[in-house]
């Protein structure tokens, strides 16, 4: 009969202590193959597909941005509601960035390295572009539909970026064309109006440009993002006399600048960038002003057609209760970057991994959507992606959006 | 051209000085340095939104609207978080009207959405001619409403019972109590002052831009109008607001936009070097 010593019952303790401690470390392990099906690198689960967005959903450009997350949402709901991409439905994962490099940078590593997820949309900061760009291009994760282009991202040409919006490049040339051809024009006389900033100064060396092609002049007048009052601006307008103007920042400076100019009772013809053809825009400037401005887009706007894209678009935008702001040209932009992560994923297949996305895209592909914009053609040479425009103005009247032209025209001054 | 960037200017400072002028009552009665004063400006300009575009109040009674919802946010915010904080260190206060305003940001992005928002009034909008400058009747009636508000606060606090006492809470709490002075009272009705001020500020400001909380950068132009003014003059709010709006433009003008704020600021810090009691303030004497 075996006595329990003392030192036995210490080795008997010591052996359930053990025992207690292995316990729970075996069972993980029995259970790793199960955790990491719920947590896969790429951020393909069984049942979903987890997809990033970084974007300002706060901050001095989340007005804009904000809207076009919901587009990009509001086109996956309805790709999810239809049964998603290979049964799996597609989870977006939307991070703020609150305008703010610092702040991107680290949602960018969180969405790479630890959700994960399988590729990243929008990028609306352009500083955070120009920041990141080497990570991204050196990186797994590719970047789809981005919201804005910067040299940095997009040239050259990389397999791990596909620009979603209208590039500043051929917007400037669209619209410069459609004036000069316009107005009968021999040596125009541009005024590009921009905010201080980077992209402000880009803008106007792609409106230079195009105006010199034309054997013009463009002079740059520079306003504050948050100018209330733009008396200078309009005064130097006036004795500028230019033929036509182009105009380059947020909302309010497209509404300073034609209501400034209807108060000096001086009718120039203005056209603004993409950004700047919400429907608030023109209500805001009202009809007098608001006649003499138009918008140089790579995108129809909700309602201005009845195009199938737009019709599809419209009816499930009131459907999702987005009516207010469905017309506005980036809720469009992002319902198509929506449409490109659906058909990106289509092409990644079943077993879709970030490098199988990217090997798909990086073929080439284009997205046909039905009408909201010209077919956007991505090739393994150029991945700059909707590059022809169309002018779009504001009927009062009707409280809708007029296109002039068709994308096509554009062809001739963006080649 | 001089005469057209200065009227233009004085037309946005009087703007830029009722919201000063709103600061510098909240300072004077309750010695908070309110921070917050840029977001009583945009919900000033959302209060506009919504009685004129969701309510679809006739103006004289959005007008009403937009003054006793402000004062009734000025009286709330004091009884909800300063009254509560009256004793403890200044730095504590000042952060609670940071988290305010950062608060109240968040709330309205959430109520009214990011997007900016059209503000229709039936104010003039036009322009004519007068001794040769093209005067826009927007900035003029601004400007006209400024002066008659800030005409009118100078009056009240001047010839007044209330505006007496108020004064004379702000002067010395310690003192105001003993005399019997309902000094509490006095501070919750400086609070519904400085939103109304900073609220009448939004709607002009509303419709010369469009409404969203961007608004607040421009709000908070009058703080340094309140430094260069004098932190507790009134008459010194009124001109720093004044010239905050002429140097704004003159130098967006003569050199350009981005060299505004550089110029408002080197007068600031000038005035804080040479004359830290601001333009129209007056110099504290301390018994030792």
């Amino acid at each position: 009969m075996m006595t329990l010593t003392s030192k036995t019952f210490r080795v008997r303790i010591s052996a359930y202590r053990a025992l207690l401690i292995a316990a729970p470390i075996i069972a993980c392990l029995g259970s790793a193959p199960a955790l990491a099906q719920n947590t896969p690198q790429d951020g393909v689960h069984a049942d979903r597909v987890d997809w990033g967005v970084l974007m300002d959903l706060s901050g001095p450009t989340s007005a804009s941005q904000s809207i076009w997350v919901a587009g990009l949402q509001d086109r996956i709901r309805m790709v999810n509601e239809a049964g998603g991409v290979y049964g799996r439905r597609i989870n977006i994962l939307a991070e703020d960035n609150r305008f703010n490099a610092a702040t991107d940078r680290i949602a960018f590593e969180k969405l790479v390295s630890q959700t994960p997820v399988i590729a990243i949309s929008g990028m609306g900061t352009s500083a955070s572009q120009v920041a990141l760009s080497p990570t991204i291009r050196a990186g797994k994760v590719p970047i789809v539909g981005t919201y804005t282009s910067t040299k940095a991202l997009s040239e050259p040409v990389s397999p791990m970026v596909y620009n979603g919006f209208c590039g500043y490049k051929e917007m400037a040339a669209a619209g410069v064309g459609h004036y000069v051809d316009k107005l009968g024009l021999k040596a125009p006389k541009v005024a590009t109006v921009a905010i201080e900033s980077a992209g402000g100064k880009e803008y106007h060396d792609f409106i230079a440009e195009a105006v010199a092609k034309r054997g013009g002049t463009a002079h740059h007048i520079t306003m504050k993002v948050t100018a209330v009052d733009v008396t200078p601006q309009a005064l130097e307008l006036m004795a500028l006399k230019p033929d036509f103007i182009t105009i380059y920042g947020v909302p309010n400076t497209a509404i300073l600048t034609m209501k400034a100019l209807q108060q000096y009772g001086v009718k120039i013809p203005a056209f603004g960038i993409t950004y700047l053809g919400a429907p608030q825009i023109f209500t805001a400037m009202g009809p007098e002003a608001g006649a003499n401005y138009t918008f140089a887009s790579c995108f129809t706007p909700g309602g201005s057609d009845t195009l199938p894209g737009n019709v599809e678009m419209m009816t499930f935008a009131e459907k999702v209760g987005r009516t207010a702001i469905r017309e506005d040209i980036n809720y469009v932009a992002g319902w198509v970057a929506g449409q490109m992560i659906s058909e990106a994923l289509q092409r990644a297949g079943r077993e879709a991994t970030r490098a199988k996305l990217v090997e798909s895209l990086s073929k080439g592909f284009t997205i046909d959507t039905k009408g909201l914009s010209a077919p956007i053609v991505y090739t393994p040479q150029n991945n700059t992606g909707p590059v022809l425009f169309r002018m779009f103005g504001y009927d009062h009247a009707t409280k809708k959006f007029t296109a002039f032209g068709e994308y096509a025209d554009s062809a001739r001054y963006v080649q | 051209m001089l005469g057209q960037v200065l009227f233009s200017g004085l037309a946005l400072g009087s703007i830029y000085g009722l919201v000063a002028l709103g600061f510098v009552v909240i300072l004077k009665a309750t010695d908070v340095f309110n921070f917050a004063q840029g977001m009583f400006v945009v919900c000033g300009a959302y209060l506009a939104v919504t009685a004129l575009s969701l309510l679809g109040l006739p103006f004289p009674l959005a007008i009403l609207f937009i003054i006793l919802g402000a004062a009734l946010m000025g009286m709330g915010v004091h009884a909800a978080l300063i009254r509560p904080l009256s004793g403890r260190p200044i730095l504590s206060i000042i952060m609670v009207t940071i988290a305010l305003s950062i608060v109240m940001r968040a709330g309205i992005e959430i109520l009214y959405g990011p997007a900016g928002r059209t503000l229709s009034t039936p104010l003039p909008s036009g322009g004519f001619l007068f001794a040769g400058l093209r005067i826009s009747q927007l900035h003029m009636t601004a400007a006209a409403v400024s002066w008659l508000c800030m005409l009118a606060f100078g009056l009240f606090f001047r010839f007044t019972s209330v505006g007496l006492l108020m004064r004379a809470a702000a002067d010395s709490h310690e003192a105001a109590t003993i005399a019997g002075v309902k000094v509490d009272a006095m501070n919750r009705l400086a609070w519904a002052i400085g939103f109304t001020l900073a609220a009448i500020g939004g709607l002009f400001l509303g419709q010369l831009q469009i409404v969203s909380t961007e608004l607040e950068t421009i709000g908070l132009l009058a703080l340094p109008a309140v430094v260069i003014g004098g932190m507790q003059s009134i008459p010194g709010a009124i001109l720093g607001g004044l010239l905050v709006g002429v140097i704004e433009q003159l130098a967006s003008t003569y050199i350009s936009p981005k060299s505004a704020d550089v110029m408002i600021y080197a007068l600031l810090l000038v005035i804080l070097l040479v004359r830290p009691w601001g333009l129209l303030g007056q110099k504290a004497i301390n018994r030792v």
